[in-house]
């Protein structure tokens, strides 16, 4: 793949940009490696009881638990027990690996073991509930996204220049099924904006602007899709850093791969105290072939096992990024 | 620079209306082509599903790699009228409606199979129902008829399939295929199709099918019970037919699945269900089902003619 092919995919990295726009999926935030479940007391106004059909107001009530029932315990009234923070706010914490056997999970929280707290309308990430017959509950659960989810600090940012009368515009992409109304954007000057944190890999999207789907104008990398219309494509990439051990005499060490098409001068690997030559950079998502070039010889990567041929039959270590 | 890859296979489904001098061209666009006999495709993971893409008949989209699939079966949401005598439609499979939707698509892969069986020419299928669960364009199925030619590298790692072609004995026709050290190596019988392999649990020696799509692992219920207290159940799931009966399956973990002394698993999500039908339907006699989770934790090379595995080493890593 050459250098050119390569960056015909857009290249996505971290954005760490100050937002005064919130998460607007409720009930759960994603941090490093833990899922964090929150039970904000304001959130919700009513309640409902398995044994009858009306509502109670949350005012009616005294809290004296707060429990996470869903789709990853069974719906379990009593197992996943959440810790008080204060007098209104519940957290609690639990392994991200725990939820990654499954694309989207529903749950919601459980008042006293008895009271489920019903989440209002305006969270973006709310579904219809369904019973184990198939039957509409007629009440919402909340969803959530352990591979890709929106969040401040996210790694991707959305953008959409115009559409300033729009009333709803939704991102939707391979990263989360085509969901229709989940990643809600938010409102900037002169457009819409989302930011999400996604896994390296390459992705497909659209955005729907009050129904009307449409591709991203402002991305020239697009794929024709099964509608003969097109959808938007994005590399989302991340940073590596490249290690050769020893060689400490060696005057200069290059690395070079198939990410700069083998460029014998470009990248050239610093010296570390330790004992290492280092190089850092941002590499798109898939696989990279590469070597190292001390003083002019060309090497591979001792300390990598993973190497393949080329199709000239040179043998070349692998990186791969996802 | 993109290289396209062509696969010619001869066309021996009368579903096209070709002769069988005849045949037509599955090419794999995003392939690196290494020599006449081997090529690397890159796949993605569409939840648990190896899909790769490929062009087939001036159509662009995705295949399944599935191993557990005896043909090549193409979509008939995209193929229409290539087979005007197949009457299989979702009304007369009874796909199964369910509630609990992780599992929805292995139970419906398994209609599709049974459909397979019983209309062994019937190659081409609607398969809109995974496009709809999977949200995926999604062209067929590339299974066992075409992939027995080739020794299959599945690489989880490095997301791509290696096909090198093999000679009638089983040997490589490219010398220079692979340089990463195979670890271990292990026979299966291959019954009819499948891949079946023994493996122990708990000391049990347990025969296990191999089906790259298979998205969970599968136990019987009737396995010894030194074994299945190796199952450690994590949540009860049930499942609603066509007709409204109720299917209940129990999804957990499965403990120390041990292929040789160096190739194990660690705790791979399994459901135990009932096996019976599909056993019936492929002649064969399993106490399971692995798949994903097996090609997750070890990276394979299948060998249909040698009827043999091999281990490749898993990386450790560093960046």
């Amino acid at each position: 793949m050459t250098l050119k092919s390569l960056y015909t995919f857009t290249l996505l990295f971290v954005i760490s940009l100050y937002s005064s726009f919130g998460q607007n999926q409720k009930g759960y935030t994603i941090e490093n490696d833990e899922v964090v479940f929150t039970f904000h007391r304001s959130d919700y106004e009513t309640l409902s009881h398995d044994e009858a059909g009306n509502r109670i107001s949350f005012d009616d009530l005294t809290v004296e638990n707060v429990v996470v029932a869903g789709e990853f315990n069974n719906w379990s009234k009593y197992n996943w027990k959440m810790t008080k923070i204060d007098k209104d706010t519940y957290q609690l914490r639990k392994p991200l690996s725990k939820f990654e056997d499954n694309f989207t999970w529903q749950f919601k929280f459980i008042i006293n073991n008895e009271y489920w707290a019903e989440p209002t309308k305006d969270a973006s990430n709310i579904v219809d509930a369904i019973d184990l017959n198939g039957q509409h509950l007629h009440v919402y659960n909340l969803k959530m996204y352990p591979q890709a989810y929106p969040s401040n600090n996210g790694n991707v940012r959305f953008r959409l220049r115009g559409y300033e009368d729009a009333r709803n515009v939704i991102v939707a992409g391979s990263f989360n099924k085509w969901d229709e109304h989940s990643f809600k954007m938010y409102k900037i000057e002169k457009g819409w904006e989302l930011k999400v944190q996604m896994k390296p890999g390459n992705y497909e999207y659209r955005f729907i602007v009050d129904g009307n789907w449409i591709e991203d104008p402002s991305n020239p990398d697009k794929v024709r899709n099964e509608f003969y219309e097109f959808n938007s494509r994005l590399n989302v990439g991340k940073y590596v850093t490249f290690l050769l051990k020893g060689y400490q005499d060696a005057k200069n060490v290059i690395l070079s791969g198939s990410f700069n098409d083998w460029n014998e001068n470009d990248l050239e690997m610093t010296k570390t105290n330790n004992g290492y030559w280092k190089c850092r950079l941002a590499l798109p998502a898939g696989k990279h072939h590469y070597k190292f070039i001390v003083d002019g010889n060309w090497i591979i990567d001792p300390d990598n096992s993973v190497k393949e041929y080329d199709s000239e039959g040179n043998i070349n270590s692998v990186c791969m990024i996802k | 620079m993109r290289i396209t890859f062509y696969i010619l296979f001869f066309c021996s489904f009368h579903l096209f209306g070709f002769n069988k001098e005849t045949f037509t061209l599955l090419s794999f666009p995003q392939a690196e082509l290494l020599s006449s006999n081997t090529t690397r495709i890159p796949f993605k993971l569409v939840d648990h599903l190896i899909v790769i893409e490929a062009q087939l008949l001036n159509q662009t989209g995705n295949f399944i790699i599935d191993t557990g699939s005896e043909t090549l079966i193409l979509n008939k949401n995209h193929f229409e009228g290539r087979n005007s005598s197949l009457k299989a439609s979702k009304q007369t499979s009874g796909v199964l409606e369910l509630i609990d939707n992780p599992l929805e698509k292995r139970l419906r892969e398994f209609i599709i199979k049974d459909l397979v069986i019983q209309n062994k020419l019937s190659d081409v299928i609607d398969l809109s129902h995974i496009e709809v669960s999977k949200k995926i364009h999604l062209l067929g199925i590339i299974g066992y008829d075409i992939l027995k030619d080739y020794e299959i590298f599945v690489d989880m790692h490095l997301n791509q399939i290696t096909l090198t072609k093999i000679n009638d004995k089983g040997e490589k026709l490219d010398k220079s295929v692979y340089l990463e050290k195979v670890i271990d190596s292990v026979n299966f019988k291959l019954k009819n199709h499948t891949i079946v392999i023994e493996a122990t649990v708990n000391g049990q020696t347990l025969k296990f099918g191999l089906d790259t799509a298979a998205e969970y692992n599968q136990l019987n219920k009737t396995i010894n019970k030194n074994a299945l207290k190796q199952f450690f159940p994590k949540q009860r799931l049930q499942l609603i037919g066509a007709s409204g009966q109720k299917i209940e399956v129990l999804a957990g973990k499965l403990y120390r699945v041990k292929l040789t002394e160096s190739i194990y698993f660690g705790p791979m999500v399994t459901i135990l269900t009932n096996l019976t039908q599909m056993n019936n339907a492929f002649g064969t006699n399993l106490d399971g089902v692995l798949g994903y989770e097996f090609f997750r934790q070890q990276r394979t090379i299948i060998n249909y003619k040698k009827e043999k595995l091999y281990f490749v080493k898993n990386p450790l890593y560093k960046q």
